[in-house]
């Protein structure tokens, strides 16, 4: 016999199918069975094989398809202390995600089908949000031999990322694209030159004034264009992440007019932020690699955003335990977490300001995540057939980011102290109801 | 100290010159002017800091700044414990919240520190309930520079509104040189920077001082020349081509002070590189003040201490 979930009188919002409208979502047996007007009778009627009804009250939240994070760093494994996957996969529900790609940068990295199988194990066995394995593109991500990429795919990898090396090994992230290509999947790298990109914070005054060494936007740019370059040469899709400056956003938009495969992406925080934050007090929790820019990065950004240029919203959730944390500005980790203020940043930053309409910002957190890793054909969209994930939000609830009031055991967000717009309720993952 | 003083300073540390208004610096540094007066008694101790335990911090080498805040303490008749890096915990992999925390422990009133880092005293302050003076933190700021570069500054000029100052030499890696913009710009100061344009970051401009890489134009523009030590390690880094080349352009000698004010002020913070960026003449000549600010920057550090420490202690701390 099966099970039905009725979410009901809220309003819809499916930025796959265009669909902004009040209604209810059916879902039976994990998976969308249909949009519209329900009552019980009717779904009894129309599935005989449904034996229990679960609903849930919808009115006053928005229903969207379950969020969908392609930057999360796991601690495990390796660094199970900063994270598990289980309990990352628990943080990403509180947040309204019911799907996150997970990075190769572990230890040991995502580099041999034994590993990503792991990943797919713990996050089954935990069964919270889904975890997606990013696989390395390279054994050990040296940039030298290539990993078993059709195998690697085959236990489930949806990307591939030598994660923070994209121009360290200029050859191998080549060779890698080309290899790649064959098999229609993305490779992801944030780029920035590692000659230049060495400091503590974004090159300018502001980094004048700390008396911090600076990472000078040059930097950024001049790595993606090289990684756009690979793209076009090697016939593949390369996804741009954390894309956070001006001229980083032009280079993207000058390749795709010549045709270059190439997706962008931005973190939530990088939104939120500018470099003038850090000198206040040299909190490390604005530690943040790349780093916090200027309101002039944020405009293009956010102009990238409403052009199509940048087609992703990211988390780049990183958990660092609080001991790493409270150092000297100069000699603390980067990284910052972000599952669980992600919605309400974009909310806050993005559609209250008025720069994005809802459902063009959830597009951003939905679909187009989900075709950059290859899942649109079950996930990001709610569809009869796909997945039955959802995020229940409430888009004008207001609440303070304290430390008590995220679920992550690292309490390093930017956010901290702030107020922000928007929370997730209810987040529903594949039949299963998590009432938040 | 009189009620009014305890009025015009209320913070526990001295972190930067960057936060301070105008009415705080010069509350400093007319404190400082009364503890000036001490130095030239025979008996040259003042019972301010009697029973208080006051730390030097020191993470990088220094011995100008290191003594002349023990002889501060001292003369303030406070204990003073010296921890060099070497001797320190640093080493060990100790964080530096947790050994502030295990000295507070021991009863440590004022902790100063000099740190290669930038924020580290701003870490530091937020993690302790005793003072924070910042002795230097990387190339952020040198507060006690600053402010006694700025005293010896008033005491030859009076007030320095519209007075023009110039600042020569490696300014991008110059925590004195941020300490003295801040502070000066604060007192109405006009501000110069001179210097090649890989020393000078074109940031500062936004802080409203003025630019300069030729240093032949404007020598007879500025009140003081206050010319920074410059560090030899910045020529392998390409920073400047050679020590010849530098001396050659910005190396202040006799025949570059002849063209300048008839009263020039000739400053330096130490220790001086005979021969590169002063010439010995100009170093030891009438114009230079240099060991006037050392002796200048005792009294300062004496009100510094003692300000920090009863504005703790008015907090109820």
């Amino acid at each position: 016999m099966s099970k039905a979930i009725l979410v009901m009188g809220g309003r819809v919002i499916d930025p796959a199918g265009g669909h902004d409208a009040e209604g209810d979502v059916l879902i039976v047996d994990g998976r969308f069975a249909a949009i519209g007007k329900h009552t019980e009778s009717a779904i009894r009627k129309q599935h005989p094989q449904v034996s229990e009804v679960t609903t849930v009250d919808a009115r006053g939240l928005v229903v969207a398809p379950g969020l969908i994070d392609l930057r999360v760093h796991m601690g495990e494994p390796g660094h199970d202390s900063e994270e598990t996957i289980a309990h990352g996969a628990e943080v990403a529900v509180h947040g309204g995600f019911t799907t996150v790609a997970c990075l190769p940068d572990t230890d040991p990295p995502l580099d041999n089908v034994a590993a990503a199988l792991y990943v797919k194990r713990q996050s089954e066995k935990a069964g919270f949000a889904e975890v997606h394995p990013v696989c390395a593109l390279t054994r050990n991500r040296e940039g030298k031999e290539l990993a078993e990429i059709g195998q690697l795919i085959e236990a489930g990898a949806v990307a591939f990322s030598d994660e923070q090396r994209a121009t360290d090994e200029p050859g191998g992230v080549l060779r890698g694209m080309r290899y790649a290509a064959m098999f229609d999947r993305a490779v992801i790298e944030y780029a920035q030159d590692p000659g230049l990109a060495t400091g503590a914070m974004n090159a300018g005054f502001e980094a004048t004034l700390a008396g911090l060494p600076g990472m000078p936007a040059v930097a950024e740019e001049l790595a993606i264009a090289q990684a756009c370059m690979f793209a076009r040469e090697a016939g593949c899709h390369y996804h741009a992440a954390k894309l956070t400056t001006r001229n980083a956003v032009r280079a993207v938009k000058r390749a795709r007019k010549l045709k270059v495969k190439v997706t962008a992406e931005v973190c939530a925080h990088h939104l939120a932020f500018t470099d003038a934050v850090v000198r206040r007090a040299y909190d490390t929790n604005f530690k943040v690699f790349p780093p916090f820019r200027t309101s002039g990065d944020i405009a293009w950004l956010k102009r990238g955003l409403q052009e199509g240029v940048i087609d992703c919203i990211s988390s780049g959730h990183r958990p660092v335990p609080p001991q790493e944390k409270e150092l000297e500005f100069g000699r603390a980790p980067f990284g910052v977490v972000g599952l669980e203020t992600t919605l309400a940043a974009v909310i806050t930053h993005l559609v209250e300001t008025g720069d994005l309409t809802l459902p063009e910002a959830l597009a951003k957190l939905t679909i187009n995540p989900a075709r950059v890793m290859r899942l649109h054909h079950k996930k990001g969209a709610i569809q009869p057939g796909f997945d039955g994930d959802l995020c229940l939000f409430d888009p004008a609830a207001k609440w303070e980011v304290t430390p008590d009031a995220l679920a992550s055991a690292r309490k390093n967000s930017p956010f901290i102290g702030a107020t922000l717009t928007g929370r997730a309720k209810f987040t529903i993952t594949r039949g299963k109801v998590f009432a938040l | 100290m009189p009620e009014t003083a305890a009025r015009a300073w209320t913070r526990k540390d001295l972190l930067g010159l960057e936060e301070l208004s105008r009415a705080e610096i010069e509350h400093v540094l007319d404190t400082a002017t009364g503890f000036k007066e001490i130095s030239t008694r025979s008996i040259k101790k003042a019972p301010a800091l009697r029973g208080k335990v006051v730390l030097n911090l020191f993470f990088e080498p220094s011995t100008r700044t290191k003594t002349s805040f023990s002889l501060a303490a001292q003369r303030l008749s406070a204990d003073i414990v010296d921890i060099v890096k070497e001797a320190s915990s640093a080493v060990k992999g100790e964080s530096l919240v947790d050994t502030g925390r295990n000295l507070e422990a021991m009863g440590v009133d004022i902790v100063i520190i000099r740190h290669q880092q930038a924020g580290a005293p701003a870490l530091l302050a937020r993690s302790l309930d005793a003072c924070v003076v910042n002795a230097g933190d990387g190339t952020h700021e040198h507060p006690t520079q600053g402010l006694l570069d700025i005293f010896t500054m008033r005491e030859k000029l009076g007030d320095l509104t519209g007075r023009k100052i110039a600042l020569v030499g490696d300014i991008t890696h110059s925590r004195v040189a941020r300490s003295n913009i801040w502070g000066l710009r604060s007192l109405g100061a006009e501000v110069g920077l001179i210097g090649p344009k890989t020393l000078i970051p074109g940031a500062f401009k936004e802080l409203g001082v003025n630019i300069h890489h030729n240093l032949d134009e404007v020598l007879d523009h500025y009140d003081v020349f206050n010319i920074l030590r410059i560090q030899m390690e910045r020529q392998n880094k390409g920073l400047f081509p050679s020590v010849r080349e530098y001396h050659y352009l910005y190396g202040i000698d006799s025949k570059r002070l002849s063209r300048m004010k008839s009263g020039v002020v000739i400053m330096h913070p130490g220790p001086i590189n005979r021969g590169i960026e002063i010439s010995h003449e100009v170093a030891d000549g009438e114009n230079s003040v240099i060991l006037r600010q050392v002796s200048n920057g005792l009294a300062v550090r004496m009100a510094v201490l003692m300000l920090v420490q009863s504005a703790r202690e008015s907090h109820g701390g």
